[in-house]
């Protein structure tokens, strides 16, 4: 047959098959064969090829072999991929023999539509590893012979390969790693893309092969051609059982929306669009014989099977990789962590008790080691763990108690790695045991162009987002890692973060709604107490709130401020929303937090905190009038505070509304019973009563004292705290009309007294009261000598800064003090105040790091100072603090 | 064909938009930009530290439309992103001398 004929009878065929491949695969959407259609196709037109072409030269010394690689080699050959052959010659003289017909048949595959590329090799070539060429050396992995000598076939896959294979897997695998690496940098790292690319990006096909072939180096190193049991066909044999099923079912997926892609864009464009993710949903393409989906559902399975690939990708190479000794001996440093339970080698986490990872609580453990120290787990560790799961039924019930679970997901939560514990949990379904909310929202796809991550990740990518402000070196992340720092329950806002979006898995239109509804069921639950269920729920229901103000709100306005600062109403929940908020924007796509934004979000935190520092004193309750709605609901929302309605609206008649804000109702009702014990006394005659209470709080202290108002009285207060040696950290003070004052200090024990001598906590009371009637002089305690070991300890430098607002209150003068924070500080600022005969309406006080910042609401005579008086207390207090 | 480019408050922007959509404008091109002509800019002290925005946010639109519903867009504009106050932003018109639509190559008003 001349070439001629050969060439049009080929052509004809070739087409055909094609278009009844083609068709089969719109009808029946079988990928599996389309691609071994095509490579069928493939074979017999290689093998009509070559038997006119070449010479016949019948299995002698010196002869050739045809073999294919790649996907042609896997069987695998997509419409438009292209045909990668290797010509292998058993010597050079073969080599020259075949070279003419080599380049014809070249010449003929791309006449007849096939993208050949053939490249010649003799077999010795094949034995070393291409340092400048990995790819060939990978691809000899995918071996098959298609014609030829085969004993030339033989010789490669059972005596050259096995050989080279043993000799340079490390080469291999780093080759490996390193191209992995590359092409995943080329897609960001992430698998998670508006138009995913099919075969590179991260969770692609590509990412299978990678796992076939570190399985296939690393079975002919260790067994030769005995490690390929079935051939060279099916390495998932070795993948174990459930990882093996659902990485198959993801490749079959994928790769029949390769097909559909190739049969649709007429060539090798693996970019699975937008326009072409509503038609292959609409198709169901991957999921043959089911209803059309709705291209969301769709894509969602395409995240779990993209997901699924990744997984088993990165598992094969953790498995497979040989490090040098050095790096290893640098990276079993790290394995001084070990401790009883779990132990530490190349930098992966070793389970010492596997029959424990039955015990719900001692698994949770394992990922608090997780987040406390940054380490992946050992793939032996997560098989332990998915074999005890199935076994204990977790995904069904959790077994655990709840407020165990919830103290230790919060701690899991707090810790720096959380976000890498957290993405490990919910890979292994343990995190959708815990918290069956979140199970609303795994790989859910809200498709649109704004949002580039399931809902899933974007959570995930939040909560990490939040763990590295404290690494920011630049503006504005810079001042939203000094808020952080200052929030006093940060697992409370990674909690609101976890549960934030789980209403857009949940049915009804309004996921804030939804998420809020969740977040009720899922606080209690897990043991919070009532106040931080409420803070949880706060930030859920109102998520949306900061952002919206940016966007809808002239945000210099200051009716805006006005009117999200009463929204959030305390300068924790201010913190708590704003890093939200931040964090929410920052992690819907690369792009969405501009600076622009950031700034915008940095200036309205900062006219709300202002704001709030500056309007303590606006609104003050008054319960008589019993119109009060907001405090009719705290009294209605709490039993404590409802068996006491009357009495406690004298109590509280007068007060700011902050007070409200900043106490729960548990809180307000034991002030109260402080207030009437105190009030009992006095009328039974004790005029120099006072009402101390003390309480510790997250290692922390909080003093309570009710008494009545008196000159100097908080410079008396913490003259005696400052004397005992505390740090006071936190303050505030209130008055009601009657005239009782109700001072709270939240203060450090810089000398651990109270911890060390428990008896000591009923004499500093009894010296709070006495200083609080006055019966005693701050002067009179034997003060502690902190000053020089407390300045040592401080190097930081910082300007003292008074400033005062007249036009902020309507009845006082607001002066703000941004100081070095230091022992004896606030002692010191309120006798310079109390020397100056102003009477302090109110007090906020908070530190945030080496800055103490403190706010007071000052009257002298009962009115407002005038600006010369404010001006001339702002000089003094300036020259008294630098002084001292 | 008239290119109306509007530089406004951020704050107005949904109200903006839904009034061009009510005066049946859909097409429009919208950047975040900063700047400012007699408005201040704004100058928050926080903790003792001063913080400032000499450029102050704004939101651009760029509208290309045919010169006979340039007057309504202008209007529809002045309506809706009108407050009043200093810092309420500018619109600018200039010619253009043809429009192209990439996906098949129609010109002029068409391919608005």
């Amino acid at each position: 047959m001349t070439e001629a004929v050969l060439l049009d009878s080929l052509r004809r065929e070739c087409d055909a098959a094609r278009r009844a491949l083609e068709a089969d695969f719109r009808a029946r959407g079988d990928a599996a064969a389309a691609l071994a259609g095509r490579t069928s196709l493939a074979d017999r037109v290689l093998r009509s090829l070559v038997s006119t072409l070449f010479p016949a030269r019948p299995e002698a010394p010196g002869s050739c072999c045809l073999i294919a690689l790649g996907g042609y080699g896997r069987r695998a050959l997509f419409p438009c991929s292209d045909l990668d052959v290797l010509l292998l010659c058993a010597d050079a003289p073969a080599a020259d023999s075949v070279r003419a017909p080599a380049a014809a048949l070249v010449r003929m595959l791309w006449d007849l539509g096939w993208r050949a590329a053939v490249t010649s090799r003799l077999l010795e070539e094949c034995d070393r590893f291409e340092l400048d060429n990995p790819e060939f050396s990978i691809s000899l992995l995918d071996n098959r012979p298609i014609t030829g000598d085969s004993a030339l076939g033989a010789a490669l896959r059972q005596k050259i390969l096995p050989a080279l294979a043993a000799r340079e897997h490390a080469a291999f695998v780093r080759s490996l790693a390193e191209m992995t690496r590359e092409r995943h940098g080329k897609h960001g790292h992430t698998l998670f893309h508006l138009e995913p690319n099919l075969k590179d990006a991260p969770g692609g096909l590509r990412d299978y092969d990678v796992a076939c072939w570190a399985t296939a180096v690393h079975e002919l190193a260790r067994h030769g051609t005995q490690g390929r049991p079935r051939g060279w066909t099916a390495p998932e044999s070795g993948w174990g059982e459930l990882l093996g099923e659902a990485a198959s079912a993801a490749y079959r997926f994928i790769a029949a929306v390769r097909v559909f892609l190739h049969y649709h864009n007429g060539r090798d464009d693996n970019r699975l669009t937008y326009d072409l993710q509503e038609e292959a949903a609409g198709r169901s393409i991957g999921v043959p014989g089911a209803e059309p989906l709705r291209t969301e559902e769709w894509m969602r399975l395409y995240f779990r099977h993209a997901r699924t690939i990744a997984r088993l990708s990165k598992r094969r190479m953790d498995e497979v990789m040989a490090r040098p000794s050095l790096y290893s001996a640098f990276e079993d440093w790290r394995a001084r962590l070990s401790n009883a339970d779990f132990s530490v080698h190349r930098n992966r986490v070793f389970c010492r008790r596997p029959a424990a990872l039955a015990d719900p609580l001692f698994l949770l453990s394992l990922f608090e080691f997780v987040a406390r120290h940054g380490l992946e787990l050992a793939v032996e560790t997560e098989s332990m763990i998915e074999q005890a799961l199935a076994r204990a039924g977790y995904a069904a019930q959790w077994p655990g108690d709840g407020p165990s679970t919830g103290t230790q997901l919060r701690r899991i939560l707090h810790l720096p790695s959380a976000g890498l514990a957290l993405r490990v949990m919910h890979r292994l379904g343990v995190l959708d045991a815990v918290l069956p909310e979140f199970r609303a929202v795994d790989a859910l796809v809200i498709r649109d162009l704004y949002h580039r991550y399931t809902v899933d990740e974007h959570t995930l990518l939040a909560i990490e987002g939040l763990h590295a402000l404290p690494h920011a070196t630049f503006d504005p992340d810079r001042r939203f890692a000094e808020i952080l720092a200052e929030v006093e329950q940060p697992d409370l806002l990674y909690l609101a973060l976890l549960l934030h979006d789980v209403g857009k898995g949940m049915p009804g239109e309004n996921h804030v709604l939804s998420s809020f509804e969740a977040a009720e069921r899922a606080c209690p639950r897990l043991g919070l107490a009532p106040y931080e269920c409420d803070l949880v729920a706060f930030l859920i229901r109102n998520h949306l709130e900061m952002s919206l103000t940016l966007q809808r709100r002239d945000i210099f306005d200051p009716e805006a401020v006005r009117v999200f600062s009463e929204l959030v109403a305390t300068p924790e929940r201010l913190k708590m929303l704003c890093l939200l908020t931040y964090a929410d924007i920052r992690s819907v796509n690369p792009e969405s937090l501009t600076p622009w934004k950031a700034e915008m979000l940095w200036q309205l935190y900062a006219a709300a905190a202002n704001y709030l520092a500056r309007s303590v004193d606006v609104t003050r309750l008054a319960p008589s009038s019993g119109s009060d709605r907001e405090l009719l609901e705290v009294v209605r929302g709490s039993p404590a505070l409802a068996a006491l309605a009357k009495p406690l609206a004298a109590f509280l008649d007068g007060f700011p509304r902050r007070y409200l804000k900043l106490h729960s109702a548990e809180e307000i009702a034991a002030q109260f019973e402080m207030a009437r014990h105190l009030e009992e006394r006095l009328v039974a005659g004790d005029l120099h009563a006072a009402e101390a209470q003390l309480r510790e709080r997250r290692g922390q202290y909080e003093l309570t004292v009710v008494t009545r108002d008196r000159p100097r009285l908080f410079a008396a207060l913490t003259g005696v705290l400052s004397s005992w040696g505390m740090n006071i950290l936190k303050a505030d003070a209130f008055s009601n009309r009657a005239g009782l004052v109700l001072d709270s200090f939240v203060f450090a024990d810089l000398y651990d007294t109270l911890r060390l001598n428990p008896e000591e906590r009923g004499r500093l009371l009894g010296d709070m009261e006495d200083a609080a009637v006055g019966r005693s002089a701050p002067e009179a305690i034997p003060r502690r000598r902190f000053a020089r070991g407390a300045a040592a300890r401080s190097r930081a430098t910082l300007a003292t800064e008074v400033s005062f607002d007249n036009s902020c209150s309507a009845t006082s003068t607001v002066f703000e003090l941004v100081a070095r924070d230091r022992p004896g500080l606030l002692h010191r600022i309120s006798e310079l105040l109390a020397d100056a005969r102003c009477n302090m309406e109110a007090a906020l006080v908070d530190t945030q790091g080496e800055k103490a910042i403190d706010v007071f609401y000052l009257t002298r005579g009962g009115k407002k100072l005038s600006e010369a008086e404010a001006q001339a207390l702002r000089e003094s207090l300036l020259r008294g603090l630098d002084a001292g | 064909m008239t290119k109306i480019e509007a530089i406004i408050q951020t704050s107005r922007f949904e109200a903006v938009k839904d009034a061009l959509k009510e005066s049946g404008i859909e097409g429009m091109t919208v950047t975040d930009v900063r700047g400012h002509g007699r408005q201040k800019g704004h100058t928050e002290v926080y903790r003792g530290r001063e913080y400032s925005m000499d450029l102050l946010p704004k939101t651009k639109l760029e509208l290309v439309v045919p010169d006979r519903l340039a007057e309504t867009v202008i209007e529809a504009i002045l309506k809706s992103a009108r407050t009043g106050k200093i810092g309420d932003g500018k619109i600018f018109i200039s010619r253009v001398d043809e429009a192209i639509r990439i996906r098949n190559a129609e010109r002029g008003e068409d391919a608005l």
